[in-house]
C-alpha cells in the first residue's frame, strides 16, 4: 500500500439508489463513510438529474420523484461524498481494499477497511449487423439526454430491442409528445405467454410491473405508435450514419427509414471492479449474463459487499433496500459482540427483498432475449467495436484453437480496446459456449486488470506529488 | 439530432463553451458529449482505427465512442465531462483513435 493513502473505515462506489441508502444508514450508526461517484451530482441511473430536475414529472414518471426523499435524505447525513471521482483501480489488501480515485485529473489512494460495491448496471452490448454506425444508439443513452438536458429526438427514432427501459423511454418521448415511429420489440418469443401461466405466484408478485407494462404499450397504440412484436431480425443500414432499419417481423423484412436507432437490450452488472478484484462469478441463466457471487448478506469477499444492480438486475427499490442490507452487514462486524441472528431490521428488508426478487423471473422471462442471436448474424457483424472484429474473424479463432476468451483475446484483440471488453465479453463468452459444446461457468470471462477506467500518465503522476 | 424540449421543462442555465472555436450557449447541466450531440449531432465524432465513422452509444462511460478534446487536453470521455463556463472543447475530427 502506497505510505500516502488517506485510511476511511467504510469506502462506498456509487451514490445510486443502493450506494445512497448504504451511507444514509451507515451515517445513522455514527460512521462517516466514504462515497465516490463518477457523476457531478448523486443519483445514479434512475435518480441521474433529479437533484436539479430537467424535465417535468409528467413526462418522467412517478418513479423518478421518488428519489427524491432519498436524494435529500444523502445530502442531510454526515457523509464523505465525493462527485466527480472515478474509482479505476482497487485492490485487496490485509486489512481492506486499496482503491486509486482520479478526481479532476488528479489521483488520490485511498485504503478503506471495508468497501461495498454499489457501481450500478450498464446497458447489454448485443451485436447486430451496423451497431457500431453513428446515428445507433442505446436507449439508456437517449433517456440520459432527455434527464440531462431535456433534449428529445429532433427526428421520430425507431426504438428496438427488449426490456422494461425501452417501453419506458417509449412512453416518456410520448408524453414529451415526441413519440417514437416505430418500437420492435424482441424479446423471445416462446416465453413471452406461457410463463407468466406457469409461474402464478410471480404473475401476483410482479402484477404491478405488468399492469405498468401494458399501460404503457396500449398508450402507445392509442396514439398511433406501431409496436411490431416477435420482430426477430435487425440491421442498420446507411454511409456515414444510420440511413434506415431492417427488420424481420412474421418471416419477412421490413425496411423503415430513420437518422436515430434507439437498441436497448437489457442490462447487466458492471463487472469491472468485481472482475478485476477476481470475484467469484456464475452465469444466471435468467438474467442472461454473469453475476458476481453473495452469501446473505451481500457479502462477496472478505471486508466486501456488493449491493444493488452490480450484484444482479433487482431494480432501484431492491437497490435500496440492498445499499441498507450490506450497511447492516458492515456494522455487525464491527459490533464488539455480534450476534449471529439478524436484528428484526434486516430480517424485515431480507423479507421484502425476497418478495421483490419472486417477481423477476417473470420479467426475466417475458423479456428474454434469443439465445441464439448471435451465431445466428452475419460474420462480418462486429463483437468488438473497439477493435472491429466480427463474428466470423472470431470463429475462425475458434475453429483454429482459440478455446477461451482470454485466447480469442490474444488472437483476435478482441476486448483489447479502450471499452476493456464490456461491450464483447458476453458476446464471446457465448459464442464459445455455443461452439465447445461448454457452459457459460466452464468458458469464463476475460482477465481484466487495473485501470479500470483509462487514466492517463500525467494524471498517475499526479499521485506521487501530493 | 437532439433538441431541447419546449414543454413543461424548468429554464436551464446556460453557459458559453467554445465547440472548435466557435462559442455556443448550451444548458450546464449537459455532458461535453451531449452538448456537442445537440449542437451538431453525430457530426465530426473521432474515427475509428479502421477508417469508419463512430460517434457516442452509452452516454454513461462504457463506450468509449465520445472522445473528445476538452481544454487542450486530447482524448477526453465526453459523456463524464459536465461542460463550464469558458470550457474549450474540440472534436478530434477525422482523427483516429490513439492507442
Ligand atoms: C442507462 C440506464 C438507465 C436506467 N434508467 C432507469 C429508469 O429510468 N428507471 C428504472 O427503474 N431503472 C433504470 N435503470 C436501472 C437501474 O440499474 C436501477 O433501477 C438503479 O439505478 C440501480 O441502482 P444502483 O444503485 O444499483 O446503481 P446505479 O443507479 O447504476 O448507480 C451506480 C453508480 O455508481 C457509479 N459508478 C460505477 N462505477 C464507478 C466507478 N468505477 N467509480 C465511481 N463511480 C462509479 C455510477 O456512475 C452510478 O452513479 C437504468 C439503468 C441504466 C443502465
Ligand atoms: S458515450 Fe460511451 S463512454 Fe462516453
Amino acid at each position: 500500500m502506497p505510505t500516502n493513502a488517506r485510511p476511511t473505515e467504510i469506502a462506498i462506489v456509487g451514490a445510486g439508489p443502493a450506494g445512497m441508502a448504504a451511507a444514509i444508514r451507515l451515517a445513522e450508526a455514527g460512521l462517516r463513510p466514504v462515497v465516490f461517484d463518477l457523476n457531478a451530482i448523486p443519483g445514479g441511473q434512475i435518480y441521474r438529474q433529479l437533484a436539479s430536475p430537467q424535465v417535468d414529472a409528467r413526462i418522467m414518471g412517478q418513479e423518478y420523484l421518488r428519489g427524491r426523499e432519498l436524494l435529500a435524505a444523502f445530502d442531510r447525513a454526515a457523509i464523505d461524498y465525493r462527485p466527480d471521482s472515478r474509482v479505476w483501480w482497487t485492490q485487496r489488501e490485509d486489512d481492506g481494499y486499496s482503491l486509486g480515485v482520479l478526481q479532476h485529473g488528479r489521483t488520490q489512494h485511498w485504503q478503506a477497511r471495508r468497501l461495498i460495491l454499489a457501481s450500478g448496471a450498464m446497458e447489454r452490448g448485443w451485436p447486430f449487423p451496423g451497431w457500431q454506425l453513428p446515428g445507433v444508439m442505446n436507449a439508456g443513452a437517449a433517456q440520459i439526454l432527455l434527464k440531462q438536458g431535456a433534449l428529445l429526438p429532433e427526428t421520430p427514432p425507431v426504438l428496438a430491442g427488449s426490456g422494461p427501459l425501452l417501453y419506458l423511454l417509449a412512453w416518456q418521448y410520448l408524453r414529451a409528445g415526441r413519440p417514437p415511429q416505430l418500437v420492435l420489440d424482441m424479446a423471445s418469443p416462446s416465453s413471452r405467454y406461457i410463463e407468466p401461466l406457469r409461474r402464478p405466484r410471480g404473475a401476483w408478485l410482479g402484477r404491478g410491473y405488468l399492469a405498468k407494462g401494458a399501460r404503457m404499450i396500449a398508450a402507445l397504440r392509442r396514439a398511433g405508435v406501431p409496436v411490431r412484436r416477435r420482430v426477430d431480425g435487425l440491421q442498420a443500414e446507411g454511409g456515414e450514419a444510420v440511413e434506415r432499419v431492417r427488420y424481420r417481423h412474421r418471416g419477412r423484412w421490413h425496411v423503415q427509414s430513420t437518422g436515430l436507432l434507439l437498441g436497448h437490450f437489457g442490462i447487466t452488472p458492471e463487472p469491472q471492479l468485481a472482475r478485476s478484484l477476481q470475484l467469484a462469478h456464475a452465469w444466471h441463466h435468467s438474467q442472461q449474463c454473469f453475476l458476481p457471487s453473495r452469501g446473505p448478506t451481500l457479502q462477496a469477499d472478505e471486508s466486501l459487499w456488493i449491493a444493488g444492480d452490480g450484484g444482479g438486475i433487482g431494480g432501484a427499490l431492491n437497490a435500496e433496500r440492498e445499499g441498507r442490507l450490506a450497511a447492516l452487514a458492515v456494522l455487525d462486524t464491527m459490533a464488539e459482540n455480534a450476534t449471529a441472528t439478524p436484528s428484526e431490521e434486516a430480517q424485515a428488508l431480507r423479507r421484502a427483498r425476497r418478495r421483490d426478487l419472486a417477481a423477476r423471473p417473470l420479467l426475466e422471462a417475458m423479456f428474454r432475449l434469443p439465445d441464439d442471436w448471435l451465431s445466428t448474424q452475419p460474420d462480418t457483424t462486429l463483437v468488438c467495436r473497439c477493435e472491429s472484429v466480427s463474428r466470423g474473424e472470431l470463429e475462425s479463432a475458434i475453429a483454429q484453437g482459440g478455446a477461451g476468451p482470454n485466447q480469442l483475446k490474444a488472437f483476435t484483440r478482441c476486448g483489447m480496446g479502450p471499452c476493456q471488453g464490456r461491450q464483447c465479453g458476453e458476446s464471446v463468452n457465448r459464442l464459445l459456449a455455443g461452439r465447445l459444446g461448454q457452459s457459460h461457468d466452464a468458458v469464463g470471462y476475460y482477465h481484466i486488470r487495473p485501470p479500470v477506467h483509462s487514466v492517463t500518465l500525467g494524471e498517475l503522476a499526479t499521485a506521487q506529488q501530493q | 439530432m437532439f433538441r431541447r424540449s419546449e414543454r413543461g421543462c424548468a429554464a436551464p442555465r446556460q453557459v458559453t463553451v467554445w465547440l472548435d472555436g466557435q462559442p455556443c450557449q448550451v444548458p450546464d447541466t449537459l455532458s461535453v458529449a451531449a452538448a456537442v450531440l445537440h449542437l451538431h449531432g453525430w457530426q465530426g465524432y473521432r474515427r475509428h482505427h479502421d477508417g469508419s465513422t463512430r460517434a457516442p452509444l452509452c452516454m454513461m462511460g462504457v463506450c468509449q465512442e465520445c472522445l473528445i478534446s476538452i481544454d487542450g487536453r486530447p482524448n477526453r470521455q465526453g459523456c463524464l465531462e459536465p461542460v463550464y463556463e469558458g470550457m474549450r472543447i474540440e472534436r478530434q475530427q477525422g482523427e483516429r483513435h490513439a492507442d
